[in-house]
């Protein structure tokens, strides 16, 4: 049928030969006057068309007067121009695409117009990850989005990032669903420049990934080439250094020895520095552990396409060292890239994309008892930079930073290949079958070496025999999909779209661990199991493996009445192999409902509202995932070993206590929005109001009863579906834009949201404890009814006894440790009993920001282009838990305001040796973390085109930019906006690694 | 309209393949990986002695039970680094302790974990049938014993699971604690069960025999005081068991491992790495580390964390002459002085230390402090002696026999004989038995037993402290099923 259509238009053609022309002329962009290469000019309803050329220019011919010519260009508004009598040039300047409303979002088998979504997405542009300029993709997300939180577990290079999208709804995995391409993926190997949006699904619109949904899904696209188009070369490229963005005030010397002394005093004992004048300011270990380390990257990507094939490649690879231990804590990764696709028939059209990764990466010990930093900030400053603790005066875990980063040998080393590969079928032009099979092989080897090593008597990190550990993990994951897609439009009004179709997912892999003892020569260089000659009793090597399965069937209705009143529902039937073959299979339905309001008769020719739509959704979505591949058996992978016989004997034992029972956690998504822009789009407000609540929460690892054997070696806690957390909030975004006259041009966006988060059930048990305080101290934060998820849990306080009256007159502190003296922190009698004891701990912080919010700018004027992203986060604690209580440890500075004597200090207790119960965990150590970070401000400079005309080159832009510039805090840790990402016991802060500053130097060249 | 068929044909064809590969739900049940899971296991002699090996490792986390017992009682006290290091043991050495304390949770997990592991062969003992099959059960019930009885000693009433089967989730708010007479009863006849069917020697060293059981059997009769029945099994075990004093001189040496002394005894070893991750994970005596010298620096010892130090009063009990006394309390004063060795003073620093499991120089692997390889001598021939002296003589049986047995336990540490008889011989026995037995964690629950606490441990108070609080979570874990115990 197309054939007869062709040839018609063919003949047509020839029938107007007579009054046969040709145009030519230049399209250039309209605010910036600049040539747009790659422009679509057809001649409307005909095949004949060209493309402009790399300045913007074009001929077309055989054109006769009273054709229509059509100028089209991703991201900007059609043109379309009628040829008048005697016209030979036309030159046009196409307007952007501002409203970005016909912009196309992916929202999940499926793509839609922005002007007809009905669910909570935020879409993160290419253009707006090039203005971050991000080493993760992760990063892309933080203040961008709207309802996306993103934290850093370290600032170390490579370090994991964590993303939470409307909060933190379960107790174990919070992360959203990652697809690449339709495939389930990973953010964390992905390189950023190779991304061409990101969408997120926040709401109820993410059902259809009934599946693991529930944490809400990322949608990345990475690039592809565009229909007839010249191949572009684009290179983009910046080195950089790196410095920490914090170091925090400590004791000097002299002052270190002082405070010793009058802690030693207090508690009357002899004075550790009889004689304080020839120490100085001593060593300054933090000067010592931070490096001025370097960045690099580089990136070359090739795109294009013709009128059946487009294609896009790309390489890239980064160099990042740490700005701790340098090379010890560096990171690379290395990309290469292709996606084709292919018009095989006017029926048939074939995708195929695939990304290979390769990372490695080397890391220091970090965010723990005796790690790097935590050393750095607890060794004393009388100590040299080479001084080992030889007579054991700081106890078991501090040594020095130096020797340990220097003692330090480790590598690990990730190779993956991804991709999808994807056939559409269009038997006719309303239905589309798409089959579609995503992949991912993964490969990753690690290698730990520790050498004979003796940092003093009783270090825990002593060594006396050399080991390397090696493993090598291999994971692996298809998803298979199948659907199908009717599209029709009704008498002109009634627009259908239905889907339906299945994926299947299977995750497995394997690993292999083992330890080889006696490493020739004590050397790194050498540390290899097959050159070590040791020998072992005990279990030298393990292994594990996985299969995962799942099994969905899903289908949706989108219906929409002149694209006015919209409404959609969906249904999904999942089965996953996680639970037992009962509790396999969840239903999950949803609905969404928009009604644009700004078609109405009543708004339509409003002069201020350009757009305005109101929007909701509700809908169940579902959960397996709790850590851990099966929840309702029990394996036989516990520990069991004993000695007979002299040696040690490996048996059986069982593994994790089996919960037959378990099944899918569900969350309830409700979300109202409104999209609202005004003064012909110049600025544009997204409001959403959403409230989810998670129930049947599959708590992994929940504590069970002793009598089951959890506290077995290699046994562990069960996992339950065992509580109901709510998250409840409010997004808004606000972005405006303009142009003044034709140089400058500005936009400001900001989005914030605020949340409220509490656990509104817990079932089994009264709270769930975890993090870790000090040294034998209770498990510091909590999961309890009516509170926030992992809330802080000790003594709250009241100030410092200042007199012995005040002490007497107080109840006993006694049960916590120490009879209180004067200069003691007083805590509260929070029960009234009379007495200070467990019973009287309580809330004392939240480590869920209440707020979140970014602001985001961008100038032009000219040539020159400025963007400023900053983001803050409001309204949580950290736990100050970097003081190791021991003794001769250093201090942090304000120990300086310490109490001293009746009216010194309210705030920070004395100094003593001896007995204390200032050391239990109370609001003394929990901090206002709140924060306000400004990420990335960066100077761009674009070479005029007059000056690159004969160069061949269509774009050099360099530029200059700094990351994490600066913090706004309190805090008085290295970096407030740290977590480990644990929902409970998640902002405790051993030293963290602090996000380094980077300045960067790069260069955008395309030709 | 033909070309729509035809599509329409073809729709159905793609519908056809996609449902006939998706909707067969086969493809979740092919998971083949791990198909040996705990419900389909014990289908051969291996499986058993595997799941065996499992029980026997929880033995090695009793550990707790012994350092904690030794602090509780007025031998020691609790030391470490600070008032505020190991919260548990603090509070327990002023027994101040409370149903909020870890450590004490750990004896009630790890203790009901050997349970559970017994009771996973037990469950499934029927299964297979192979030669010395018996042999294995009456291990596994032997073991189930054990633990049963320390949780005993500590907690009082306890759940036990009729039927030899493991707890399943649900059980904690329908298993009631048992009453102490219906525990020792499934604990007497456990061992009696292993008595009938395990032989004095076992096929390899440190796992139990017929001398364990019987031991063990008589000292859960002398706890009841059935003093008749605890010295009918104790004598019966003096008189055929192959048991002998050694010399005390190398008892608590490497050398004096499962020596002929030795009637049960659990075996560590310092040859696999150990982290506080996991305590309970360690191959090697945590208890050790845990004891050592705080920054020790000289011979024959490694340094550990000075917990449980021996008191003054401790060392001072012994006779001059005895020689248990400096085999048995270190006086480190008097050490550092003759050897030149350095060492810190941590918290409640006393002057001495627990000799007899000391950590001492070895080759063990990191975290050093967790891997010492002293094995815990949990009943000794002395032991056995003691028992049946303190049965024969508090059950007015023979006095005289009672002397005899008192007596070589004197003789082997170089004191004179007794002649004492009646209470007197009782208290000597309880000297004695105090004496013999310092730093290996019998004190608290002999005291207890004899009714002797409240007069002898500091801040003991009588109807409370005899046994310790069920902890805190398991009482919630309850919902009202188990009720604290008296006075927490």
């Amino acid at each position: 049928m197309n054939r007869i259509l062709v040839l018609i238009l063919f003949c047509i053609g020839t029938f107007s030969l007579q009054a046969q022309t040709s145009i030519s002329g230049t399209v250039v962009e309209a605010d910036t006057e600049l040539p747009l290469p790659g422009v679509n000019i057809i001649v409307k309803n005909t095949s004949n068309g060209v493309v402009t050329d790399f300045d913007g220019n074009y001929i077309i011919d055989d054109v006769s007067v009273g054709d229509v010519l059509v100028y089209s260009y991703v991201g900007f508004l059609p043109q379309e121009i009628t040829i008048q009598e005697n016209q030979e040039v036309i030159d046009v300047s196409l307007e952007p695409d501002s409203e970005a409303l016909e912009e196309v979002v992916v929202i999940g088998y499926g793509t839609q117009k922005r002007k007809d979504i009905t669910g909570a997405v935020s879409v993160v542009s290419n253009e707006t990850i090039e203005e971050l300029n991000p080493i993760k993709v992760e990063q892309a997300l933080q203040g961008t989005a709207a309802g996306v939180n993103v934290t850093s577990t370290s600032g170390a290079p490579g370090a994991g990032i964590n993303i939470n999208i409307r909060g933190i709804a379960s107790n174990s995995v919070n992360g959203p669903l990652v697809l690449i391409d339709g495939y389930k993926g990973d953010l964390s190997t992905l390189n950023p420049n190779a991304i061409e949006s990101i969408s997120v699904l926040k709401d109820a619109q993410a059902a259809i990934y009934g599946i693991a949904g529930a944490n809400g899904v990322v949608l990345v696209t990475t690039k592809s080439g565009k229909r007839n188009t010249a191949p572009t070369v684009r290179y983009d490229t910046y080195v950089g250094i790196q410095e920490t963005s914090r170091k925090l005030p400590l004791l000097n010397a002299t002052e270190y020895a002082l405070l010793l002394n009058e802690s030693y005093a207090n508690n009357g004992q002899q004075l550790p520095f009889p004689d304080v004048s020839e120490l100085g300011r001593g060593t300054n270990f933090q000067d010592a552990v931070f490096d001025t380390s370097p960045i690099m990257s580089h990136n070359l990507s090739l795109s294009g396409g013709s009128e059946k094939v487009t294609y896009s490649f790309g390489a890239s690879h980064l160099d990042q060292e740490g700005i701790i231990g340098a090379e010890k804590s560096d990171f690379q990764r290395s990309t290469v890239r292709f996606n084709i696709g292919v018009d095989i028939s006017d029926e048939f059209k074939f995708t195929a994309n695939s990304i290979y990764t390769s990372l490695n990466r080397r890391s220091i010990n970090e965010n723990g008892l005796g790690s790097v930093l935590f050393n750095a900030l607890n060794i004393p400053p009388t100590f040299a930079l080479d001084q080992e603790d030889l007579d054991g005066i700081l106890g078991n875990e501090i040594i020095n930073p130096l020797s340990q980063i220097e003692n330090t040998f480790n590598d690990y080393n990730l190779n993956k290949f991804n991709g999808s590969f994807s056939l559409d079928y269009t038997p006719i032009e309303e239905l589309t079958f798409t089959s579609r099979i995503g992949y991912s092989l993964s490969n990753s080897k690690g290698k730990d070496f520790s050498p004979i090593i003796d940092y003093g008597p009783g270090k825990v990190f002593n060594s006396v025999r050399s080991m390397v550990n090696q493993n090598r993990i291999n994971d692996n994951s298809y998803t298979y999909d199948l659907f199908g897609t009717y599209e029709n439009t009704f008498a002109d009004t009634h627009h259908l779209t239905g889907t339906a179709g299945m994926t299947v997912i299977r995750e497995w892999g394997d690993g292999l661990y083992a330890t080889g003892y006696d490493v020739p020569n004590n050397s790194w260089d050498f540390a290899d199991i097959s050159l070590t000659t040791g020998t072992n009793d005990g279990l030298n090597n393990s292994a594990y493996k996985y299969d995962i399965r799942k099994l969905s069937f899903f289908g949706r209705l989108q219906y929409d009445y002149k694209g006015k009143y919209l409404v959609s529902g969906m249904l999904r039937r999942d089965a996953s192999t996680r639970f037992g073959p009962e509790n396999r299979v969840g239903y999950f339905p949803s609905a969404t409902a928009g009604w644009i309001l700004s078609e109405e008769n009543f708004l339509e020719d409003s002069d201020v509202v350009s757009f305005l739509k109101l929007r909701g959704s509700y809908g169940i979505l579902g959960n397996d995932e709790a850590g851990g591949a099966e929840f309702y058996r029990s394996l036989l992978n516990g520990e069991a070993t004993y000695v007979l016989g002299g040696n040690l004997i490996n048996g059986t034992a069982l593994g994790r206590i089996a919960n037959p029972a378990s099944g899918w956690e569900e969350a309830e998504k409700t979300n109202i929005g409104l999209d609202l822009r005004l003064f012909n789009n110049k600025l544009d407000i997204t409001v959403d109001v959403f409230r989810e609540d998670r129930n049947d929460l599959l708590v992994a690892g929940i504590p069970v009863s002793g009598i089951f054997g959890g506290g077995a070696p290699g046994s562990g806690a069960p996992t339950i579906n065992a509580g109901t957390t709510r998250n409840e909030g409010v997004e808004f975004a606000i972005n405006y834009k303009q142009n003044i006259g034709e140089d400058i041009s500005f936009g400001i966006g900001y989005n914030a949201t605020f949340l409220r988060n509490e656990v509104t059930q817990v079932n089994g048990t009264d709270f769930l404890p975890g993090g870790q305080f000090g040294v034998g101290q209770p498990q510091p934060a909590r999961f309890e009814e009516g509170f926030p998820i992992g809330y802080f849990y000790g003594y709250r306080t009241n100030g410092i006894f200042q007199n012995q009256e005040e002490v007497d007159a107080h109840p006993s502190q006694e049960s916590l440790g120490a009879v209180a003296s004067p200069g003691d922190i007083r805590f509260e009698d929070i029960n009234g009993d009379g007495v200070i004891n467990t019973d009287d701990r309580t809330y004392i912080g939240d480590p869920i920001p209440g707020a979140t919010m970014g602001v985001n700018l961008n100038f032009n004027y000219k040539n020159f282009d400025f963007t400023a992203y900053t983001y803050a986060s409001l309204g949580k604690d950290m736990v100050r838990n970097y003081e190791r209580n021991q003794p001769n440890v250093n201090r942090h500075a304000y120990y300086l305001e310490r109490w001293t004597g009746p009216g010194t200090s309210t705030e920070v207790p004395r100094l003593t040796t001896g007995a204390t119960s200032n050391v239990v965990f109370s609001d003394f150590y929990v901090e206002d973390a709140s924060y306000a970070r400004i990420q990335n401000v960066q100077l761009g400079y674009s070479l005029p085109k007059s000056f690159l005309e004969k160069t061949g080159i269509s774009r050099l832009r360099i530029y200059t930019s700094v990351q994490n510039l600066y913090t706004f805090t309190n805090y008085k840790g290295f970096d407030p906006a740290a977590s480990t990402g644990e929902a409970i016991g998640g902002g405790i802060d051993y030293g963290f690694y602090p996000v380094p500053r980077i300045f960067l130097a790069g260069l955008n060249l395309n030709f | 309209m033909k070309r729509y068929n035809n599509i329409f044909n073809k729709m159905l064809l793609l519908l056809l393949v996609a449902f006939s590969f998706g909707c067969t739900e086969d493809y979740l049940d092919k998971t083949e990986e791990y198909n040996i899971d705990s419900e389909n296991y014990f289908n051969s002699e291996e499986d058993y002695y595997n799941a065996l090996i499992g029980v026997y490792d929880i033995l090695q986390s009793t550990y707790v039970n012994v350092l904690l017992g030794e602090i509780a009682s007025d031998n020691t006290v609790s030391g470490g680094e600070s008032a505020n290091d190991v919260i548990g043991f603090q509070q327990i050495d002023e027994m101040t302790h409370t149903p909020v304390n870890d450590n004490l949770d750990d004896v009630w997990d790890w203790n009901f974990a050997g349970i559970q592991r017994a009771n996973y062969i037990l469950e499934y003992q029927d299964k297979t049938d192979f030669e010395g099959r018996e042999t294995i059960i009456a291990e596994a019930r032997f073991l189930r014993a054990y633990f049963t009885f320390e949780l005993l000693k500590w907690f009082g009433p306890i759940p036990i699971k009729e039927g030899d089967e493991r707890f399943i989730l649900g059980d904690e708010n329908s298993v009631p604690r048992a009453p102490v007479d219906q525990v020792y009863t499934q604990i007497e006849n456990d061992l009696q069960f292993a008595i009938e069917n395990l032989d004095y020697t076992a096929p390899q060293v440190g796992r139990a025999t017929k001398g364990a059981a019987m031991a063990l059997l008589g000292k859960a009769h002398l706890y009841q005081e059935e003093f008749d029945q605890a010295a009918d099994v104790l004598i019966e075990l003096i008189n055929n068991g192959p048991y002998a004093l050694t010399d005390f001189d190398t008892l608590f040496l490497q050398e004096g491992e499962n020596s002929i002394e030795s009637v049960f005894e659990v075996q560590y070893t310092g040859e696999e790495g150990a982290g506080f991750g996991c305590l309970q994970c360690s191959e090697g005596n945590v208890a050790v580390g845990f004891q050592g010298i705080r920054n020790y620096s000289g011979p024959v010892f490694e340094p550990g964390f000075s917990f449980n130090l021996p008191t003054q009063e401790t060392y001072d009990i012994f006779d001059e002459n005895d020689i248990r006394r400096d085999l048995s309390v270190l006086d480190i004063e008097a050490w550092a002085e003759e050897t030149g060795a350095t060492y810190a003073e941590g918290y409640k620093h006393t002057g001495y230390f627990n000799r007899k499991y000391l950590p001492r120089k070895n080759d063990n692997v990191g975290d050093a402090n967790l891997t010492q390889p002293n094995n815990y001598r949990a009943i000794r021939f002395a032991d056995v002696l003691l028992m049946a002296a303190e049965a024969l003589n508090r059950g007015g049986i023979d006095d005289s026999q009672a002397r005899t047995y008192l007596n070589e336990v004197l003789d082997r540490a170089g004191l004179e004989p007794v002649e004492a008889s009646g209470n007197a011989l009782t208290e000597i026995i309880y000297e004695e038995r105090r004496k013999e037995l310092v730093g290996e964690g019998h004190r608290f629950f002999d005291l207890v037993r004899t009714g002797r606490a409240a007069e002898n441990i500091e801040g003991f108070t009588a109807g409370k402290n005899e046994v310790f609080p069920i902890p805190l979570e398991e009482i919630e874990f309850s919902q009202g099923n188990w009720e604290q115990n008296p006075g927490y």
